[in-house]
Protein backbone atom coordinates (compact mmCIF):
# COMPACT_ATOMS: atom_id res chain seq x y z
CA UNK A 1 0.00 0.00 0.00
CA UNK A 2 1.34 3.65 1.09
CA UNK A 3 3.86 2.73 3.58
CA UNK A 4 6.88 1.79 1.26
CA UNK A 5 9.91 3.37 2.28
CA UNK A 6 11.42 3.14 -1.33
CA UNK A 7 13.62 6.21 -2.04
CA UNK A 8 11.35 8.37 -4.21
CA UNK A 9 12.24 11.15 -6.85
CA UNK A 10 12.59 14.25 -4.79
CA UNK A 11 12.54 16.51 -7.91
CA UNK A 12 10.89 16.16 -11.48
CA UNK A 13 13.95 15.75 -13.58
CA UNK A 14 14.99 12.87 -10.76
CA UNK A 15 14.04 8.47 -11.52
CA UNK A 16 14.92 6.17 -9.55
CA UNK A 17 14.73 2.52 -10.90
CA UNK A 18 13.52 -0.54 -9.11
CA UNK A 19 16.99 -1.60 -7.77
CA UNK A 20 17.14 2.08 -5.61
CA UNK A 21 19.32 3.51 -8.95
CA UNK A 22 19.10 7.18 -9.69
CA UNK A 23 19.61 9.07 -12.50
CA UNK A 24 18.47 12.41 -14.54
CA UNK A 25 15.98 12.23 -17.16
CA UNK A 26 15.30 15.05 -20.01
CA UNK A 27 13.18 14.41 -23.20
CA UNK A 28 14.66 14.75 -26.42
CA UNK A 29 12.41 15.78 -30.01
CA UNK A 30 13.26 12.97 -32.30
CA UNK A 31 11.95 15.50 -35.01
CA UNK A 32 14.45 18.84 -34.20
CA UNK A 33 16.55 17.54 -31.03
CA UNK A 34 14.94 20.49 -28.61
CA UNK A 35 15.88 18.85 -25.11
CA UNK A 36 13.41 19.77 -22.44
CA UNK A 37 13.14 18.51 -18.89
CA UNK A 38 9.76 17.45 -18.67
CA UNK A 39 7.32 14.87 -20.90
CA UNK A 40 5.31 17.01 -23.26
CA UNK A 41 2.41 16.10 -25.81
CA UNK A 42 4.39 17.56 -28.71
CA UNK A 43 7.73 19.75 -29.43
CA UNK A 44 7.23 22.70 -27.56
CA UNK A 45 9.60 24.16 -30.34
CA UNK A 46 8.85 22.45 -33.65
CA UNK A 47 5.24 21.17 -32.79
CA UNK A 48 5.94 17.56 -33.79
CA UNK A 49 3.29 15.51 -32.20
CA UNK A 50 5.95 12.58 -31.57
CA UNK A 51 6.40 13.00 -28.06
CA UNK A 52 9.80 14.25 -27.57
CA UNK A 53 11.79 10.77 -26.11
CA UNK A 54 13.15 10.08 -22.64
CA UNK A 55 16.53 9.57 -21.91
CA UNK A 56 19.10 8.99 -19.46
CA UNK A 57 21.52 12.29 -19.03
CA UNK A 58 25.13 12.74 -18.84
CA UNK A 59 26.06 13.81 -15.54
CA UNK A 60 28.92 16.29 -17.16
CA UNK A 61 28.19 19.80 -17.98
CA UNK A 62 29.44 23.24 -17.73
CA UNK A 63 28.08 26.35 -15.58
CA UNK A 64 26.14 28.79 -17.66
CA UNK A 65 25.03 31.25 -14.97
CA UNK A 66 24.16 31.91 -11.36
CA UNK A 67 23.14 33.62 -8.49
CA UNK A 68 25.06 33.79 -5.34
CA UNK A 69 21.81 33.72 -2.80
CA UNK A 70 22.39 35.99 0.48
CA UNK A 71 18.76 35.88 1.14
CA UNK A 72 15.99 33.55 0.49
CA UNK A 73 13.15 32.12 2.22
CA UNK A 74 12.96 31.80 6.61
CA UNK A 75 14.58 28.87 7.58
CA UNK A 76 16.93 28.36 4.48
CA UNK A 77 20.68 28.44 5.13
CA UNK A 78 22.56 31.19 3.20
CA UNK A 79 24.47 32.00 0.88
CA UNK A 80 24.23 29.61 -2.05
CA UNK A 81 24.63 29.14 -5.23
CA UNK A 82 21.66 29.13 -7.78
CA UNK A 83 23.53 27.29 -10.89
CA UNK A 84 22.13 27.02 -14.36
CA UNK A 85 23.91 24.51 -15.62
CA UNK A 86 24.24 23.14 -19.47
CA UNK A 87 24.42 19.20 -19.09
CA UNK A 88 26.73 18.10 -21.87
CA UNK A 89 24.18 15.88 -23.55
CA UNK A 90 21.48 18.73 -23.99
CA UNK A 91 19.80 18.95 -21.18
CA UNK A 92 19.74 22.63 -19.21
CA UNK A 93 18.82 22.43 -15.56
CA UNK A 94 18.71 24.67 -12.19
CA UNK A 95 20.61 23.25 -9.13
CA UNK A 96 22.51 24.24 -6.31
CA UNK A 97 26.27 24.48 -6.60
CA UNK A 98 28.49 23.26 -4.15
CA UNK A 99 32.04 23.12 -3.14
CA UNK A 100 32.80 26.22 -4.65
CA UNK A 101 34.20 30.02 -3.83
CA UNK A 102 31.98 32.79 -5.04
CA UNK A 103 34.72 34.68 -6.71
CA UNK A 104 35.55 31.34 -8.94
CA UNK A 105 32.56 30.72 -10.40
CA UNK A 106 33.06 31.16 -14.17
CA UNK A 107 30.66 31.01 -17.18
CA UNK A 108 31.79 27.54 -18.69
CA UNK A 109 33.49 25.92 -15.89
CA UNK A 110 33.28 22.27 -15.80
CA UNK A 111 30.68 21.05 -12.83
CA UNK A 112 29.39 17.22 -12.20
CA UNK A 113 25.94 16.33 -11.30
CA UNK A 114 25.91 14.43 -7.72
CA UNK A 115 23.26 12.80 -6.85
CA UNK A 116 22.04 12.98 -3.08
CA UNK A 117 19.47 12.95 -0.77
CA UNK A 118 18.01 15.90 -1.15
CA UNK A 119 18.44 17.73 1.85
CA UNK A 120 17.58 14.10 4.20
CA UNK A 121 14.03 14.68 4.20
CA UNK A 122 11.75 11.97 4.05
CA UNK A 123 8.30 11.83 2.96
CA UNK A 124 5.23 10.95 5.81
CA UNK A 125 6.28 7.10 5.14
CA UNK A 126 9.73 7.43 6.15
CA UNK A 127 10.67 7.14 2.64
CA UNK A 128 13.48 9.15 1.61
CA UNK A 129 13.77 11.38 -1.48
CA UNK A 130 16.18 11.61 -3.65
CA UNK A 131 17.72 15.06 -5.16
CA UNK A 132 20.86 16.21 -7.06
CA UNK A 133 23.26 18.50 -6.90
CA UNK A 134 26.47 20.51 -8.39
CA UNK A 135 29.75 20.24 -7.63
CA UNK A 136 33.04 21.76 -9.54
CA UNK A 137 34.36 18.94 -11.86
CA UNK A 138 37.17 17.34 -9.80
CA UNK A 139 36.21 18.54 -6.22
CA UNK A 140 34.18 15.41 -5.88
CA UNK A 141 33.54 14.87 -1.74
CA UNK B 1 -10.02 50.60 -38.67
CA UNK B 2 -10.68 53.64 -36.20
CA UNK B 3 -7.39 54.70 -34.35
CA UNK B 4 -7.48 54.35 -30.38
CA UNK B 5 -6.93 57.24 -27.67
CA UNK B 6 -6.49 57.62 -24.54
CA UNK B 7 -8.27 60.70 -22.81
CA UNK B 8 -8.22 60.15 -19.30
CA UNK B 9 -5.40 59.00 -16.68
CA UNK B 10 -5.44 58.50 -13.05
CA UNK B 11 -3.60 56.64 -10.46
CA UNK B 12 -3.29 56.59 -6.60
CA UNK B 13 -0.16 57.15 -4.84
CA UNK B 14 1.51 53.57 -4.58
CA UNK B 15 2.43 52.46 -1.16
CA UNK B 16 0.55 50.15 1.54
CA UNK B 17 -3.20 50.62 2.49
CA UNK B 18 -3.66 47.99 4.83
CA UNK B 19 -7.26 49.46 5.91
CA UNK B 20 -8.54 49.30 1.93
CA UNK B 21 -9.37 46.60 -0.36
CA UNK B 22 -7.96 46.00 -4.01
CA UNK B 23 -11.16 47.04 -5.30
CA UNK B 24 -11.51 50.77 -3.07
CA UNK B 25 -8.15 51.21 -4.53
CA UNK B 26 -9.59 50.37 -7.82
CA UNK B 27 -12.47 52.41 -7.30
CA UNK B 28 -10.75 55.48 -6.16
CA UNK B 29 -8.50 55.09 -9.77
CA UNK B 30 -11.36 54.89 -12.11
CA UNK B 31 -13.27 57.60 -10.92
CA UNK B 32 -9.69 59.94 -11.64
CA UNK B 33 -9.49 58.63 -14.76
CA UNK B 34 -12.87 59.35 -15.71
CA UNK B 35 -12.82 62.89 -13.96
CA UNK B 36 -9.84 63.62 -16.20
CA UNK B 37 -11.58 62.63 -19.48
CA UNK B 38 -14.87 64.41 -18.67
CA UNK B 39 -16.96 61.10 -18.57
CA UNK B 40 -18.69 58.92 -15.92
CA UNK B 41 -19.31 55.56 -16.10
CA UNK B 42 -22.74 55.61 -17.61
CA UNK B 43 -21.08 56.72 -20.60
CA UNK B 44 -18.60 53.07 -20.60
CA UNK B 45 -19.13 50.77 -22.70
CA UNK B 46 -16.35 47.83 -21.67
CA UNK B 47 -14.82 47.47 -18.27
CA UNK B 48 -11.18 45.53 -18.43
CA UNK B 49 -9.63 44.77 -14.72
CA UNK B 50 -6.14 43.32 -14.40
CA UNK B 51 -4.84 41.99 -11.14
CA UNK B 52 -2.37 39.16 -11.19
CA UNK B 53 -3.67 38.30 -7.10
CA UNK B 54 -7.52 39.35 -7.09
CA UNK B 55 -8.52 39.20 -11.16
CA UNK B 56 -10.33 35.32 -10.31
CA UNK B 57 -12.59 37.70 -7.30
CA UNK B 58 -14.03 39.43 -10.40
CA UNK B 59 -12.00 42.69 -9.37
CA UNK B 60 -13.86 44.71 -12.11
CA UNK B 61 -17.37 43.71 -10.92
CA UNK B 62 -16.32 44.72 -7.23
CA UNK B 63 -15.09 48.24 -8.51
CA UNK B 64 -18.48 48.85 -10.54
CA UNK B 65 -19.94 47.83 -7.33
CA UNK B 66 -18.46 50.92 -5.65
CA UNK B 67 -18.94 53.26 -8.37
CA UNK B 68 -22.08 52.32 -10.31
CA UNK B 69 -23.18 48.82 -11.83
CA UNK B 70 -24.26 49.63 -15.57
CA UNK B 71 -24.36 45.65 -16.73
CA UNK B 72 -21.50 46.56 -19.23
CA UNK B 73 -19.16 43.57 -20.33
CA UNK B 74 -16.25 43.95 -17.49
CA UNK B 75 -13.17 41.53 -18.17
CA UNK B 76 -10.65 40.65 -15.35
CA UNK B 77 -7.52 39.90 -16.65
CA UNK B 78 -4.17 37.85 -15.04
CA UNK B 79 -1.42 37.51 -16.63
CA UNK B 80 1.41 37.85 -14.14
CA UNK B 81 3.58 41.11 -14.42
CA UNK B 82 1.81 42.05 -17.80
CA UNK B 83 -1.40 41.45 -16.42
CA UNK B 84 -2.25 45.59 -16.87
CA UNK B 85 -0.40 45.67 -20.50
CA UNK B 86 -3.04 43.03 -20.80
CA UNK B 87 -5.84 44.52 -20.09
CA UNK B 88 -5.19 47.63 -22.32
CA UNK B 89 -4.53 45.66 -25.31
CA UNK B 90 -7.89 43.92 -24.90
CA UNK B 91 -9.59 47.29 -24.53
CA UNK B 92 -7.29 48.23 -27.78
CA UNK B 93 -8.68 45.61 -29.56
CA UNK B 94 -12.35 46.16 -28.43
CA UNK B 95 -12.40 49.69 -29.55
CA UNK B 96 -10.28 48.85 -32.74
CA UNK B 97 -12.69 46.59 -33.88
CA UNK B 98 -15.61 48.81 -33.39
CA UNK B 99 -17.41 46.76 -30.34
CA UNK B 100 -16.60 49.90 -28.43
CA UNK B 101 -16.34 53.28 -28.14
CA UNK B 102 -15.29 54.02 -24.51
CA UNK B 103 -13.39 51.24 -22.77
CA UNK B 104 -12.31 51.60 -18.55
CA UNK B 105 -9.15 49.87 -17.63
CA UNK B 106 -8.53 49.67 -13.72
CA UNK B 107 -5.28 47.43 -12.66
CA UNK B 108 -5.33 47.40 -9.06
CA UNK B 109 -3.31 45.01 -6.57
CA UNK B 110 -2.52 44.71 -3.10
CA UNK B 111 1.19 42.50 -3.30
CA UNK B 112 1.36 39.96 -0.89
CA UNK B 113 4.00 40.59 1.69
CA UNK B 114 7.68 39.15 1.69
CA UNK B 115 9.86 37.87 -1.33
CA UNK B 116 8.02 36.53 -4.59
CA UNK B 117 8.75 33.46 -6.01
CA UNK B 118 7.98 29.82 -6.85
CA UNK B 119 5.36 28.17 -5.83
CA UNK B 120 5.93 24.59 -3.90
CA UNK B 121 5.79 21.25 -5.37
CA UNK B 122 5.31 17.36 -4.33
CA UNK B 123 8.96 16.37 -2.65
CA UNK B 124 11.28 18.61 -0.34
CA UNK B 125 10.64 22.12 -0.10
CA UNK B 126 13.09 22.96 -3.71
CA UNK B 127 14.54 26.69 -2.18
CA UNK B 128 17.88 26.07 -1.51
CA UNK B 129 18.41 22.52 -2.81
CA UNK B 130 17.65 22.66 -6.29
CA UNK B 131 19.17 26.48 -7.01
CA UNK B 132 16.50 29.31 -5.60
CA UNK B 133 12.86 30.04 -7.41
CA UNK B 134 12.86 33.76 -5.72
CA UNK B 135 12.43 36.32 -8.20
CA UNK B 136 15.60 38.38 -7.37
CA UNK B 137 17.53 34.76 -7.60
CA UNK B 138 16.48 34.53 -11.06
CA UNK B 139 16.82 37.94 -11.88
CA UNK B 140 20.54 37.76 -10.64
CA UNK B 141 21.06 34.67 -13.07
CA UNK B 142 19.60 36.56 -15.90
CA UNK B 143 21.76 39.83 -14.93
CA UNK B 144 24.81 37.31 -14.82
CA UNK B 145 24.46 36.50 -18.68
CA UNK B 146 24.94 39.77 -19.51
CA UNK B 147 28.04 40.24 -16.93
CA UNK B 148 29.59 37.29 -18.17
CA UNK B 149 29.07 38.68 -22.25
CA UNK B 150 30.07 41.87 -21.61
CA UNK B 151 31.80 42.42 -18.19
CA UNK B 152 28.72 44.26 -17.26
CA UNK B 153 29.55 45.65 -13.39
CA UNK B 154 28.15 45.64 -10.15
CA UNK B 155 28.46 49.34 -10.23
CA UNK B 156 26.70 49.33 -13.35
CA UNK B 157 23.59 47.78 -12.55
CA UNK B 158 23.72 49.89 -9.00
CA UNK B 159 23.39 52.99 -11.02
CA UNK B 160 20.55 51.66 -12.68
CA UNK B 161 18.79 51.86 -8.80
CA UNK B 162 20.50 55.59 -8.54
CA UNK B 163 18.83 56.47 -11.51
CA UNK B 164 15.08 55.39 -10.84
CA UNK B 165 15.84 56.63 -6.91
CA UNK B 166 16.89 59.91 -8.63
CA UNK B 167 13.94 60.13 -10.81
CA UNK B 168 10.85 59.26 -7.79
CA UNK B 169 12.01 62.13 -6.02
CA UNK B 170 10.50 64.09 -8.42
CA UNK B 171 6.94 61.81 -8.39
CA UNK B 172 4.85 62.94 -5.87
CA UNK B 173 2.90 59.85 -6.53
CA UNK B 174 5.80 57.63 -5.97
CA UNK B 175 6.33 55.19 -2.91
CA UNK B 176 9.93 56.09 -2.65
CA UNK B 177 11.15 59.60 -2.51
CA UNK B 178 14.37 59.17 -1.48
CA UNK B 179 17.83 59.65 -2.96
CA UNK B 180 20.05 56.22 -2.84
CA UNK B 181 23.13 57.21 -4.03
CA UNK B 182 25.71 54.36 -5.33
CA UNK B 183 27.51 54.04 -1.90
CA UNK B 184 24.31 53.18 0.08
CA UNK B 185 23.10 50.92 -3.05
CA UNK B 186 25.93 48.83 -3.02
CA UNK B 187 25.92 48.62 0.66
CA UNK B 188 22.29 47.78 0.87
CA UNK B 189 21.54 44.11 1.88
CA UNK B 190 23.14 41.88 -0.59
CA UNK B 191 19.88 39.64 -1.75
CA UNK B 192 21.24 37.61 -4.61
CA UNK B 193 24.74 39.06 -5.94
CA UNK B 194 24.46 41.20 -7.96
CA UNK B 195 21.64 42.20 -6.46
CA UNK B 196 21.43 44.31 -3.58
CA UNK B 197 18.33 45.50 -1.79
CA UNK B 198 18.14 49.12 -3.36
CA UNK B 199 18.00 47.02 -6.67
CA UNK B 200 14.80 45.34 -6.18
CA UNK B 201 11.55 46.70 -7.14
CA UNK B 202 9.20 48.05 -4.09
CA UNK B 203 6.89 45.67 -3.36
CA UNK B 204 3.75 48.32 -3.16
CA UNK B 205 -0.48 48.52 -3.31
CA UNK B 206 -1.40 50.38 -5.77
CA UNK B 207 -4.40 51.19 -8.49
CA UNK B 208 -4.18 52.91 -11.67
CA UNK B 209 -6.87 53.61 -14.40
CA UNK B 210 -6.98 54.62 -17.91
CA UNK B 211 -10.09 55.56 -20.39
CA UNK B 212 -9.45 54.35 -23.84
CA UNK B 213 -12.01 55.76 -26.69
CA UNK B 214 -12.25 55.68 -30.59
CA UNK B 215 -11.16 58.37 -32.91
CA UNK B 216 -14.87 59.83 -33.19
CA UNK B 217 -15.04 60.17 -29.54
CA UNK B 218 -11.80 61.72 -29.36
CA UNK B 219 -12.75 64.16 -31.28
CA UNK B 220 -15.91 64.96 -29.65
CA UNK B 221 -13.85 65.50 -26.32
CA UNK B 222 -11.34 67.25 -27.74
CA UNK B 223 -7.99 66.12 -28.67
CA UNK B 224 -5.85 68.81 -26.67
CA UNK B 225 -4.72 66.54 -24.10
CA UNK B 226 -5.63 63.08 -26.34
CA UNK B 227 -2.72 60.57 -26.43
CA UNK B 228 -2.73 58.24 -29.41
CA UNK B 229 -1.96 54.78 -29.33
CA UNK B 230 0.08 53.79 -31.66
CA UNK B 231 1.48 50.45 -31.33
CA UNK B 232 0.14 47.70 -28.82
CA UNK B 233 1.52 44.35 -29.16
CA UNK B 234 1.83 41.64 -26.69
CA UNK B 235 3.82 37.86 -26.70
CA UNK B 236 4.06 35.10 -25.18
CA UNK B 237 7.13 33.03 -25.00
CA UNK B 238 8.98 31.28 -27.51
CA UNK B 239 10.95 28.00 -27.07
CA UNK B 240 14.04 28.68 -25.16
CA UNK B 241 16.52 26.13 -24.33
CA UNK B 242 16.92 26.42 -20.78
CA UNK B 243 13.31 27.95 -19.94
CA UNK B 244 11.87 27.59 -18.03
CA UNK B 245 14.33 26.29 -15.55
CA UNK B 246 15.88 29.65 -16.63
CA UNK B 247 14.01 32.65 -16.59
CA UNK B 248 14.67 34.16 -20.39
CA UNK B 249 13.05 37.85 -20.48
CA UNK B 250 14.88 38.62 -23.58
CA UNK B 251 13.16 36.90 -26.46
CA UNK B 252 9.80 37.15 -25.63
CA UNK B 253 10.68 41.10 -24.83
CA UNK B 254 12.29 42.26 -28.70
CA UNK B 255 9.11 39.88 -29.98
CA UNK B 256 6.76 42.37 -28.30
CA UNK B 257 9.04 45.41 -29.67
CA UNK B 258 9.09 43.83 -32.94
CA UNK B 259 5.66 43.75 -33.27
CA UNK B 260 4.94 46.77 -31.20
CA UNK B 261 7.61 49.01 -33.82
CA UNK B 262 6.03 47.71 -36.60
CA UNK B 263 2.40 48.59 -36.08
CA UNK B 264 3.42 52.16 -35.05
CA UNK B 265 5.84 52.57 -38.47
CA UNK B 266 8.73 53.75 -35.73
CA UNK B 267 11.72 52.30 -34.35
CA UNK B 268 13.94 52.91 -31.22
CA UNK B 269 15.52 56.15 -32.97
CA UNK B 270 11.54 58.17 -32.77
CA UNK B 271 11.43 57.11 -28.83
CA UNK B 272 11.64 60.18 -26.79
CA UNK B 273 11.22 58.38 -23.43
CA UNK B 274 10.47 54.84 -22.04
CA UNK B 275 8.80 53.30 -18.89
CA UNK B 276 10.13 49.75 -18.95
CA UNK B 277 10.22 46.34 -16.54
CA UNK B 278 12.46 47.72 -14.05
CA UNK B 279 11.70 44.58 -11.71
CA UNK B 280 15.23 44.41 -11.16
CA UNK B 281 18.06 46.58 -11.88
CA UNK B 282 19.67 43.74 -14.06
CA UNK B 283 16.34 43.46 -16.02
CA UNK B 284 16.76 47.57 -17.00
CA UNK B 285 20.22 46.69 -18.75
CA UNK B 286 18.84 43.53 -20.19
CA UNK B 287 15.72 45.66 -21.52
CA UNK B 288 17.48 48.57 -22.92
CA UNK B 289 18.82 45.97 -25.91
CA UNK B 290 15.64 43.67 -26.00
CA UNK B 291 13.64 47.30 -27.18
CA UNK B 292 16.82 48.03 -29.07
CA UNK B 293 17.68 51.19 -27.70
CA UNK B 294 21.20 50.42 -28.07
CA UNK B 295 23.28 48.01 -29.65
CA UNK B 296 23.95 43.91 -27.93
CA UNK B 297 26.87 44.78 -25.30
CA UNK B 298 26.09 48.47 -25.01
CA UNK B 299 23.80 48.58 -22.17
CA UNK B 300 26.61 49.01 -19.45
CA UNK B 301 27.97 51.94 -21.18
CA UNK B 302 24.76 53.36 -21.52
CA UNK B 303 23.55 53.47 -18.16
CA UNK B 304 27.10 54.66 -17.12
CA UNK B 305 27.08 57.44 -19.42
CA UNK B 306 23.13 58.80 -18.57
CA UNK B 307 21.94 58.45 -21.50
CA UNK B 308 19.28 57.04 -20.06
CA UNK B 309 18.69 59.69 -17.11
CA UNK B 310 16.26 62.74 -17.73
CA UNK B 311 18.14 65.17 -19.91
CA UNK B 312 19.93 62.28 -21.28
CA UNK B 313 19.66 60.71 -24.95
CA UNK B 314 16.80 58.94 -24.14
CA UNK B 315 15.30 59.16 -20.83
CA UNK B 316 13.86 55.71 -19.17
CA UNK B 317 12.00 55.23 -16.10
CA UNK B 318 11.49 58.95 -15.30
CA UNK B 319 8.33 57.84 -13.04
CA UNK B 320 10.88 56.33 -10.80
CA UNK B 321 10.35 52.81 -12.05
CA UNK B 322 8.94 49.85 -10.19
CA UNK B 323 12.54 50.22 -7.84
CA UNK B 324 11.49 53.34 -6.63
CA UNK B 325 7.76 54.43 -8.09
CA UNK B 326 7.05 50.61 -6.82
CA UNK B 327 4.94 47.65 -8.40
CA UNK B 328 1.64 46.81 -7.17
CA UNK B 329 1.54 44.09 -9.91
CA UNK B 330 -1.38 43.86 -11.51
CA UNK B 331 -1.35 47.88 -11.79
CA UNK B 332 1.76 48.48 -12.93
CA UNK B 333 1.57 48.16 -17.06
CA UNK B 334 -1.44 50.63 -16.53
CA UNK B 335 0.50 52.87 -14.52
CA UNK B 336 3.90 52.83 -16.82
CA UNK B 337 1.37 54.34 -19.23
CA UNK B 338 0.05 56.65 -17.61
CA UNK B 339 3.63 57.94 -16.84
CA UNK B 340 4.01 58.17 -20.67
CA UNK B 341 0.27 59.95 -20.91
CA UNK B 342 0.83 62.56 -18.70
CA UNK B 343 4.62 63.10 -20.08
CA UNK B 344 3.14 63.76 -23.89
CA UNK B 345 0.86 65.82 -22.77
CA UNK B 346 3.62 68.29 -20.46
CA UNK B 347 2.13 67.97 -16.95
CA UNK B 348 4.49 66.33 -14.99
CA UNK B 349 6.38 69.78 -13.66
CA UNK B 350 10.10 68.73 -12.36
CA UNK B 351 10.77 65.16 -14.30
CA UNK B 352 9.38 66.62 -17.54
CA UNK B 353 11.57 65.29 -20.39
CA UNK B 354 11.03 68.40 -22.98
CA UNK B 355 9.51 68.21 -26.14
CA UNK B 356 8.40 64.76 -25.22
CA UNK B 357 6.26 63.10 -28.40
CA UNK B 358 6.50 59.88 -28.72
CA UNK B 359 6.54 57.12 -25.86
CA UNK B 360 7.30 53.46 -24.93
CA UNK B 361 6.01 51.32 -22.70
CA UNK B 362 7.18 47.58 -21.57
CA UNK B 363 6.08 44.95 -19.33
CA UNK B 364 7.11 41.66 -18.48
CA UNK B 365 5.71 38.82 -16.56
CA UNK B 366 7.09 35.72 -15.28
CA UNK B 367 5.62 32.69 -13.35
CA UNK B 368 7.23 29.52 -15.03
CA UNK B 369 6.39 30.57 -18.46
CA UNK B 370 6.61 34.46 -19.71
CA UNK B 371 4.23 37.71 -21.29
CA UNK B 372 5.46 40.92 -22.46
CA UNK B 373 3.68 43.76 -23.59
CA UNK B 374 5.12 46.80 -25.86
CA UNK B 375 3.00 50.04 -26.06
CA UNK B 376 4.16 53.16 -28.41
CA UNK B 377 1.98 56.64 -27.91
CA UNK B 378 1.86 59.46 -29.39
CA UNK B 379 0.96 63.12 -28.47
CA UNK B 380 -2.23 63.28 -30.81
ZN1 LIG C 1 10.89 19.38 -32.06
Amino acid sequence: MENSTLAKPGTKVVRVGPDGSAWIEGYRCQACGAVVTVATMACRSCTSRTPPAAFRATDHGKLFSWAVVHRSYPGIAVPFVSAIVDLDDGLSLKGTLRNVEANALRSGMPVVVVLDDAGGTHDKHGASYVGFHFVPEGAHA
Amino acid sequence: MTDVFIVGAGMIKFGRYPDRTYFQLGAEAALMALDDAGLGIKDVGAVYASSTFNAASMLGQKILQQIGQTGVPCINVSNACASGASAVREAFTGIKSGLYDIVLVVGAEKNPSGMLGGSPVDGPPPEGLFGSVTMPALFAEAGMVHTNAYGTTLEQFAQVAVKNHHHATMNPKAAYQKETPLDMVLASEMIAYPLTKLMCSANVDGAAALVLVSEKRARELGMARAVRIRGSAMASDVFEPRSPEMLEPNSVTRLAAARAYEMAGVGPEDLDLVELHDCFATAEILHYENLGLCAAGEAGRMISSGETALGGRIPVNVSGGLLSKGHPIGATGVANMIEIVEQLRGEVGARQVSGARIGMTHVLGFGGSSAAGVHIFEKA
